[in-house]
């Protein structure tokens, strides 16, 4: 959240970063993990900053790093004051034009080709081949004394929390297509898969508002009621409203739990007929949180206010096929155990 | 006869939870107003301006054709995703 509030919101950093340099966003779960050469490349790099050579796997290795497609490192920063990263990056690109030809110019460096082959599967998330990708955004937010609700003003943690948070919740190709009715009727219910409901619940029905959230254990799911009904039948699509309400929580009395959700959510799911397809699923969620987890530490006292936002979307750049936060466990993310 | 039980239990479970904790509803709430709300607002979404790769191999491959260094914003949990 530091970044994305403070540094990479910077008019100068932006520039630098787009016009100057080739930006590209990971995770160092994966990376400080993964044995393949994209792996050892991001280690060999690492290994030349202040965390020092840690091995494969130990301890975290983030920051901000600038280096050459060779390997040299040019710059690093674990500091998110924009100051000091535009300083940072200036600093590292006076260093690259200082370097010989054979670093800088365009086709020096050759970089051979990585199959899939070659990637390292268990620190590799593609999207699930024709599996759909659900932006889910999550937001604090309290009630505006109209009935309705605004952004939360104030946290215990200070301005870190405040904004929309972003995951992906990934459905795979068995589930969307048996969420379509072959012969629908208007009022038919539809079977939501066991493991997709229980996806949601245990690992898109958190507070990660403030950083890498805990996910629910299969025991915490207290109460869980997911109801698919179609609503619209016309020769061109399928329209289905989803209803739900979900209660997670660490205790099976909320008032004893450490930390709790009790959210409700409705939503639609739109079914192209001819591709037989779906083609839109938005869905809205609003529940009481309550708790604080590991990495999410300083959330308001008591029960607060949480909403989210379900929106299908097309991957079309990068950063739409981010594998969930939660699928660093692929097979307990996909129910497998 | 096992369906009407089944329900039947999920709804005292519900019940039950509801004495301890007041269910929220999405009822009399502007549903349009609420995503507005919830969703990134503009200032919130700077950061995307800059095109980011999220494999270090295809920006390490990028860099060497274009002649520039990278930049890496590393975290644990995806920059992009997990917060």
């Amino acid at each position: 959240m530091a970044g994305r509030a403070l540094t990479f919101a910077d008019a100068d950093v932006i520039k630098l970063a787009t016009e100057h340099c080739i930006p590209v966003a990971s995770d160092d779960w994966y990376n400080r993990r993964k044995r393949d050469a994209e792996g050892d490349f991001f280690r060999a790099v690492s290994n030349q900053g202040p965390r020092g050579n840690k091995g494969v796997g130990g301890s975290t290795r983030q920051g901000m790093y600038i280096f050459t497609a060779s390997g040299k490192l040019l710059g690093y920063r674990n500091n998110w004051d924009p100051n000091n990263m535009r300083w940072e990056i200036r600093k590292a690109l006076k260093q690259f034009a200082a370097l010989p030809a054979n670093e800088t110019k365009p086709g020096a460096v050759k970089v051979p080709e990585l199959k899939a082959s070659d990637l390292d599967k268990g620190y590799h998330r593609p999207v699930p081949k024709n599996g759909l990708v659900v932006r889910v955004h999550t937001r604090l937010i309290e009630e505006d004394g109209n009935g309705g609700f605004t952004t939360c003003s104030k946290l215990p943690s200070g301005v870190l929390g405040l904004m929309s948070s972003r995951d992906h919740l990934w459905i795979q190709e068995n589930e969307w297509k048996a969420l379509i009715p072959t012969n629908p009727t208007i009022g038919q219910q539809v079977h939501m898969p066991a493991k997709l409901a229980e996806r949601i619940n245990r690992f898109h029905l958190v507070d990660n508002t403030r950083g890498e959230p805990p996910f629910w254990t299969r025991k915490q799911i207290q109460a869980s009621k997911m109801q698919i009904k179609v609503t619209q039948v016309t020769p061109t699509k399928i329209v289905m409203k989803l209803s739900g309400h979900s209660i997670l929580s660490t205790h099976a009395d909320l008032n004893q739990a450490q930390r709790a959700f009790d959210v409700v959510f409705e939503g639609e799911f739109e079914v192209d007929r001819q591709s037989n397809r779906i083609v839109r699923f938005d869905a809205l969620g609003l529940g009481d949180h309550i708790g604080s987890g590991r990495y999410t530490s300083k959330a308001r006292p008591g029960r607060s206010p949480i909403g989210l936002v379900f929106e299908l979307i097309e991957p079309k750049t990068p950063k739409d096929s981010v594998p969930p936060q939660a699928a660093r466990e692929i097979g307990a993310y996909f129910g497998r155990y | 006869m096992r369906i009407a039980r089944i329900l039947l239990a999920v709804s005292l479970v519900f019940i039950l939870c509801a004495n301890a904790f007041t269910a929220p509803s999405l009822e009399k709430v502007d549903r349009d107003q609420l995503r507005k709300t919830i969703l990134p607002k503009q200032s919130e979404s700077k950061w995307l301006q800059i095109p980011w790769e999220t494999s270090i191999w295809k920006a390490r491959q990028r860099a060497a054709a274009e002649g520039k260094p990278i930049l890496l914003w590393e975290m644990d949990g995806h920059p992009m995703g997990c917060t």
